[in-house]
């Protein structure tokens, strides 16, 4: 048993070293996007708000429009960063046929190696938290919103997680499977209140998606930090299903494509 | 001149053969093909819709109302279904070839490398997708009643507009050549595009004079697109031209250095 | 005298590379101080090559025949010294200088993996401006002497190892280039397979007098092809000349091998002066033998021992070459013709 542990440590202490083997490009790759998109949310509202600090629109002042705004940031550093981006690779590539040997399966080294960017991700977000509070572009929240938003926001991750292995993995078919990565993210910031606040959404619109996972992945985490109620317990409940969907979705793929592989001796 | 028009053809019909090959390939991947069309109409959509959102809440942005910020948008989306078509793939690719050394091949045709580099991949899903931008982008150019010169310009804007940012993209990619992982760096790249995407006055002061004209991004549609509503307001326009004329000098100067510095990975 | 299709001077190329220890420790400290580590892959090498000739360019794994090859393509740019091919400087790469070359990589591919050759030597032909009629000429009759017409239509991931490398050999020779540099282009290819592509080259090369540079780990590939030998040691020049000069660099003597049907006495003085190489069991036995006295000595062994077997050495440059390897100093003693 404890041999089994090592191996994951190990694991997680050599995916830690290459996750941040190109300092600068991981910068670029996981930070710089969202630093840039928080950038430009910054620049727009403030142009919209004009600077007014008494106009609120869809129930938000421009203040709390910048935290919903910064809240956002966070959250995807903690929650979306992660892209398994080798998953794919290590497939097209035939790598995935030392996995086959290894006595440590192909999903427990990218879980691991997921530990370790969580790790790292984490301590990302603390660091900019601090800048943040330091700045004054938002407000801590009392520690209790603090500790639950966090909890939920690395529930939400572990999803994300699985999400992407799920796409990872369909690289047994699929030549290029950025594509499907590219889609979900495009409508999961659409949907999920990352570009604008659901609230400045038609009601029409807002009572769908209540039915899909999408505004637990950015809207109502952003809530928890901004100490407004949310349906936390719901939250879990509807993620905690779609994490099982998920990892359904991903036996029945894994099992299939494995079977391909391994008759075609790609 | 006769040798010029000739080197044209050479580079035309090379080009012709870029397409087709590019195209022969992406045939044979009919679930990705398909996928990217999807990819770029769920984009067109968000964008739009995103805009439309706020302007459920609020009057105008900046000096804009609702037509007119759509029709800006609509012309950011023709950008990048050009784009998308012509240049995207080939930045992956670039740091790919990089990486394993395939430039060698680039680098021993007789051609110019900046011309193999950058226009050997074509994706042809965007042909789908191209004519829904420029739907859009009439539709809206209607709602905002240009002009028919203007519409009679829009081919020369477009080229101006997509000369700019390609040309600030093949200036960041040559940074590739320093680094052993290529990908960061077409992340910041589409980081440009992120900013040009919203027009100018969105931007704060500095900033908006930082990215005017030290990384010209924002000219590249609030230049065409203030002129198309005021022409009285040119001078983004010339500062444009001359940003595309010393982008260009850049360019060329920047390449020959990160040539000098390819170190040919073996194997 | 015509002059010289290469010239190199004094060429010479650093790399930088840096130093890192293993661990999250080593990341740690190597983000705020790098060891820079300079290595130069050629160092300060003079070439001299003559239109029409064949050169094999050898050297162990690592030397510096790859960059030196790359140099030469204009690829990769000298940190120092001149470079001159046919009164270009490759570094400039110039588009009529690539006009007039090629490099074949065994280890690398330029033909298209997701579509059928034909496409790729199609873009070729518009590459390189070779006209519609030259196209097709060259195409059958290298495809011919190949025998891959079959081959054209296919996609090349679906092709053998083999079968790519000839189309691969097409395509860098469609436009006709008056020097080819040939890297490893028989590397990891059957026997039958290495044979065809060294007798296309030959006749390739008789037939148009092109200027060609080889480099190859297989022997049969040097002696079937070149006249000349350069030797590359650790970036540096270690021999250039004939290479009939080359196989006795180590020496007049030739090995020969005996087999016996039972143990022989090793102590024989006969054995001695031909510093003899025993096996275990004393039942074969491996000596140098003067090439003039071969005749003679085979003759007597073969009269007074129970021989089963015997051969004599088919390639001495392969036992230079192993002897050389190993210990490359032999060369700084030895003068190069």
């Amino acid at each position: 048993m404890k041999n089994y542990w090592l191996k994951w440590w190990q694991t997680i202490k050599v995916t830690w070293v290459k996750h941040t083997a190109y300092r600068l490009n991981f910068f670029l790759q996981i930070i710089g996007p969202g630093l840039v998109f928080f950038f430009i949310k910054y620049q727009l509202w403030s142009s919209i708000y004009r600077g007014d600090q008494q106009t609120i629109i869809g129930g938000f002042t421009l203040d709390q429009m910048i935290q919903y705004h910064v809240w956002g940031f966070l959250v995807a550093l903690i929650a979306q960063a992660n892209g398994s981006w080798n998953l794919s690779e290590d497939i097209r590539m035939g790598r995935i046929s030392s996995y086959l040997i290894y006595p440590f399966q192909f999903h427990e080294y990218h879980t691991a190696s997921f530990v370790s960017f969580q790790f790292i991700q984490l301590f990302i977000a603390t660091f900019t938290l601090a800048l943040i509070v330091l700045t004054q572009l938002a407000f801590l929240p009392s520690l209790y919103y603090l500790i639950q938003g966090t909890l939920f926001t690395l529930f939400i991750s572990l999803f994300w997680f699985l999400l992407q292995y799920l796409v990872g993995i369909l690289a047994f078919w699929l030549e290029e499977t950025w594509i499907i990565r590219v889609i979900i993210s495009i409508v999961s910031y659409f949907l999920s209140g990352a570009i604008i606040p659901l609230d400045l959404y038609p009601k029409w619109l807002t009572h769908i998606l209540d039915y899909t996972p999408f505004p637990y992945l950015t809207y109502y985490p952003i809530q928890i930090f901004m100490e407004r109620p949310v349906p936390v317990f719901q939250g879990y409940f509807v993620i905690t299903l779609w994490m099982l969907i998920t990892i359904f979705f991903i036996n029945f793929v894994w099992k299939r494509g494995i079977k391909m592989y391994t008759a075609a001796g790609m | 001149m006769n040798s010029l028009i000739k080197s044209a053809s050479h580079y035309f019909s090379v080009y012709k053969n870029f397409v087709s090959t590019s195209t022969q390939v992406q045939a044979s991947f009919r679930t990705s093909f398909i996928l990217l069309i999807f990819m770029d109409l769920f984009f067109y959509i968000s964008s739009l819709a995103s805009v439309s959102f706020i302007f459920d809440h609020v009057e105008t942005i900046g000096p804009w109302g609702r037509e007119q910020l759509m029709f800006y948008i609509s012309y950011m989306l023709v950008i990048d279904a050009i784009h998308m078509m012509m240049f995207s793939h080939n930045f992956w690719q670039l740091s790919l070839y990089i990486r394993k050394g395939d430039l060698d091949f680039i680098l021993l045709k007789p051609l110019s490398s900046i011309f193999s580099c950058f226009f050997r991949h074509f994706r042809t899903p965007a042909l789908i997708t191209f004519p829904v931008a420029l739907f859009l982008l009439i539709y809206y150019g209607i709602a905002v009643d240009i002009s028919a010169i203007d519409w009679m310009l829009m081919p020369l804007y477009l080229t101006l507009s997509i000369t700019l940012i390609i040309l600030i993209e093949f200036i960041l990619s040559t940074a590739m050549f320093w680094m052993v992982e290529g990908t960061g760096i077409n992340f910041l790249r589409m980081q440009m595009q992120q900013l040009a995407r919203w027009p100018n006055f969105v931007f704060s002061d500095y900033i908006r004079k930082f990215l005017t004209t030290i990384i010209p991004v924002l000219l590249v549609g609030s230049a065409p697109v203030q002129f198309i509503y005021n022409k009285s307001r040119f001078e983004l326009l010339i500062v444009m031209i001359v940003a595309l004329i010393v982008l260009t000098k850049v360019l060329n100067t920047l390449w020959k250095v990160a040539l000098n510095n390819y170190e040919s990975a073996s194997s | 005298m015509n002059a010289p299709v290469i010239r190199a001077d004094k060429l010479s190329k650093k790399f930088i590379s840096y130093k890192k220890a293993p661990g999250i420790k080593g990341t740690v400290s190597s983000f705020f101080k790098r060891k820079p580590i300079e290595k130069y892959a050629v160092n300060n090498f003079d070439l001299t090559i003559n239109k029409g000739e064949i050169i094999g360019l050898l050297g162990p794994n690592g030397a510096g025949k790859t960059t030196l090859m790359k140099m030469f393509t204009g690829i990769i740019v000298p940190s120092t010294g001149e470079l001159n091919i046919l009164g270009h400087r490759p570094s400039d790469r110039n588009l009529d200088f690539r006009r007039k070359i090629a490099l074949v990589m065994g280890q690398k591919s330029q033909l298209w993996w997701d579509i059928p050759a034909m496409d790729s030597f199609l873009l070729l032909q518009k590459y390189y401006e070779v006209s519609e009629q030259n196209f097709k000429e060259r195409i059958e009759e290298m495809g011919t002497i190949l025998n891959v017409t079959s081959l054209f239509h296919i996609h090349v991931r679906k092709l053998s190892l083999g079968e790519r490398m000839k189309l691969e050999l097409m395509a860098s020779l469609l436009h006709n280039p008056e020097v080819i540099f040939l890297d490893e282009p028989t590397i990891g290819l059957d026997l039958v397979a290495q044979e065809n592509i060294r007798n296309f080259v030959k006749r390739y090369h008789e037939k148009t007098n092109c200027t060609l540079i080889l480099t190859s780990h297989y022997m049969q590939d040097v002696l079937a092809l070149c006249k000349r030998l350069v030797l590359i040691f650790d970036g540096k020049k270690g021999y250039d000349g004939a290479i009939g000069d080359f196989e006795k660099i180590l020496g007049n003597n030739k090995t020969v091998n005996f087999n016996f049907s039972n143990s022989q006495n090793i102590e024989e003085d006969f054995w001695k002066q031909y510093n003899p190489l025993w096996n275990e069991d004393s039942t074969q036995v491996e000596i140098q033998v003067p090439e003039d006295e071969v005749r003679a000595v085979g003759l007597e062994v073969l009269k007074k021992y129970p021989i089963t077997d015997f051969q004599t050495e088919k390639m001495p440059i392969e036992r230079v070459m192993k002897t050389l390897m190993e210990n490359p100093d032999i060369l700084r003693n030895q003068k190069t013709p």
